[in-house]
C-alpha cells in the first residue's frame, strides 16, 4: 500500500502573505495549500523508494506530457542524484508521450498515446510512468493495459497528486507524493488554461480568479 | 570643467568559448553514475557550470523579453533539462525584478542524429498543429546546434505558424567548418567538434541521465553503437 502524504479536506493552508508568490497571482489565489518546499522533499523520499524497487534493472521513465513535465524533471534530478552516488547505479533512459483521452456514448475511456518511442523499447525494461495527478484514475488504468501487451519487466506509475473524490475509480499509483482534496489547485505543475505554470507552490485557486482565467 | 558624459557599452554576450584543445576535467574529481564507468573520457562542462551559465542566460532572456508572453518552443528530447532549468531561471529571477513574464512550454520532438552522425533526414515529430504559436513571442530552446541544419529546418516549420516573434536559446554551438543558418540569439558554451553526451544529451538514447556534459571514449561508442 503506498504510503503518502494526506492534505485533508479541511487543511487551510497558509496566507499568501507567507510565501512568495509572484505579484500577478495575489488577487488569484486563497491558499498556498502546499509549498514548493515541501514538493521537493516529498519529491526525494519517492525517489529513494522507487530506486528501492526498481533500481535492479534498466529503468524507462515516461514522461506523461504537458503536465507531468515539471514533476518529471524534478524527480528524475532526485533519482539520478541517487544514482550517481553510490557504488551501484541502474542505467536510466527517459521519453515523453502525450495521452489523448476521449470517450464514447457508452462513457468507457479510451486512451490514445501520441509520441514516444516505438513501445518496443519497453519491452524486458521496468518502466515508470510519471504523471502531475490522478483523479478518476481512468486514464492511467487505460494506459497500464495498454503498456503491458509490450512486455515490460516491470510498471509503476509515480504521480505526485492523487485527488480524492467521489468519480475515483479506486485505482492508486505506485508511488503517491499527496493526496489532495477535490478543490480547484494551481501552481508547480498545475495549469489552469496554461497560468499558473510560473507559480512554484500548489494553492487553492479563488472562485473569482477561476472566471478571469477562463478560455 | 565639463561633465563626463557616461560611456555607454554594449556587450554582446556570445557564450563561453571553449578551446579545440581543451582537454575536459579528469573523471574522479566529479559524481558520475557508475554505470557509465569507462564510457566517457572527461568531464566537459560540469552541472554547476551549466546552472550557473543558464542563470545568466535567463536574466538576458529577461532583459529582452520580459513583460511579455512568451511561448518557450522546447525540443524533445535533448532539450528538457536545459528548458526546464531554463524557464525555473527565469521564473525565479523573474520574482526578485519588476518584470513579469509569463512563460508557456509546449513541446516538439527532433529525430536527426544515428549514433554520433548528424543525419541530412529530419523527422519533426508531433504535435502537428502548431497554430498556438500564431501572434506569439516564440522561445525556441534547443540543447545543441551542430551543422545548424536541423534548426534552419525547424525555424521554417515554425514561421509557417506565423508568430509574432522567434527567438532561439541554444546551451552548446559546435564550431563546425560548414555551418549554415543563424546562430541562436542566447548562447550557452561555444564548443569543439566533438561529440559530447549528458546533460540530457544522448548517444543512441543512452547517458540523458548523467548530470555533467562529457565527451564519450571510444569504448562508450562501441558499447552503445547501434
Amino acid at each position: 500500500m503506498a504510503s503518502y502524504l494526506e492534505i485533508t479536506d479541511d487543511e487551510k493552508g497558509h496566507e499568501l502573505s507567507l510565501f512568495c508568490v509572484p505579484k500577478h497571482y495575489e488577487e488569484d489565489l486563497d491558499r498556498v495549500i502546499i509549498p514548493h518546499g515541501l514538493i521537493m522533499d516529498r519529491t526525494e523520499r519517492l525517489a529513494r523508494d522507487i530506486m528501492r524497487d526498481m533500481g535492479g534493472h534498466h529503468i524507462v521513465a515516461l514522461c506523461v506530457l504537458k503536465g507531468g513535465y515539471k514533476f518529471f524533471a524534478d524527480l528524475l534530478d532526485y533519482i539520478k542524484l541517487l544514482n550517481q552516488n553510490s557504488d551501484k547505479s541502474v542505467p536510466l533512459t527517459v521519453d515523453f508521450i502525450r495521452l489523448k483521452s476521449y470517450s464514447n456514448d457508452q462513457s468507457t475511456n479510451k486512451v490514445k498515446v501520441i509520441g514516444g518511442d516505438e513501445l518496443s523499447a519497453l519491452t524486458g525494461k521496468n518502466v515508470l510512468i510519471v504523471e502531475d495527478i490522478v483523479e478518476t484514475g481512468r486514464t492511467m488504468q487505460t494506459l497500464l493495459s495498454l503498456l503491458t501487451e509490450c512486455n515490460p519487466k516491470m510498471v509503476k506509475v509515480a504521480s505526485l497528486l492523487v485527488k480524492r473524490t467521489p468519480r475515483s475509480s479506486g485505482y492508486k499509483p505506485d508511488y503517491i507524493g499527496f493526496e489532495v482534496p477535490d478543490k480547484f489547485l494551481v501552481g508547480y505543475a498545475l495549469d489552469y488554461n496554461e497560468y499558473f505554470r510560473d507559480l512554484s507552490h500548489i494553492c487553492v485557486l479563488s472562485e473569482q480568479a477561476k472566471e478571469k482565467y477562463k478560455v | 570643467m565639463a561633465e563626463d558624459s557616461p560611456v555607454k557599452i554594449v556587450k554582446q554576450d556570445k557564450g563561453i568559448v571553449i578551446e579545440d584543445d581543451w582537454p575536459g576535467y579528469s573523471l574522479d574529481l566529479f559524481t558520475y553514475p557508475e554505470h557509465y564507468h569507462g564510457d566517457i573520457e572527461s568531464v566537459y562542462i560540469p552541472h554547476g557550470v551549466i546552472m550557473d551559465r543558464i542563470e545568466c542566460l535567463a536574466r538576458n532572456i529577461l532583459e529582452d523579453i520580459g513583460n511579455h508572453d512568451v511561448i518557450a518552443l522546447c525540443v524533445l528530447k535533448g532539450g528538457y533539462k536545459f528548458c526546464a532549468d531554463l524557464v525555473e531561471s527565469i521564473k525565479v529571477l523573474s520574482r526578485s525584478t519588476n518584470r513579469t513574464l509569463t512563460m508557456r512550454v509546449e513541446f516538439i520532438r527532433l529525430k536527426s542524429y544515428l549514433n554520433d552522425q548528424s543525419t541530412e533526414d529530419l523527422h519533426i515529430i508531433g504535435p502537428e498543429d502548431l497554430s498556438m504559436l500564431r501572434g506569439k513571442n516564440v522561445l525556441i530552446v534547443e540543447a545543441i546546434v551542430d551543422t545548424g541544419k536541423t534548426m534552419k529546418a525547424l525555424l521554417k516549420h515554425v514561421e509557417t505558424f506565423q508568430p509574432k516573434r522567434i527567438g532561439v536559446a541554444g546551451l552548446l554551438v559546435k564550431r563546425v567548418p560548414n555551418g549554415v543558418g543563424r546562430l541562436p540569439d542566447y548562447v550557452g558554451f561555444v564548443i569543439p567538434n566533438r561529440f559530447v553526451v549528458g546533460y540530457a544529451l544522448d548517444y543512441n538514447e543512452y547517458f540523458r541521465d548523467l548530470n555533467h556534459i562529457c565527451v564519450i571514449s571510444e569504448r562508450g561508442k562501441v558499447k552503445y553503437k547501434l
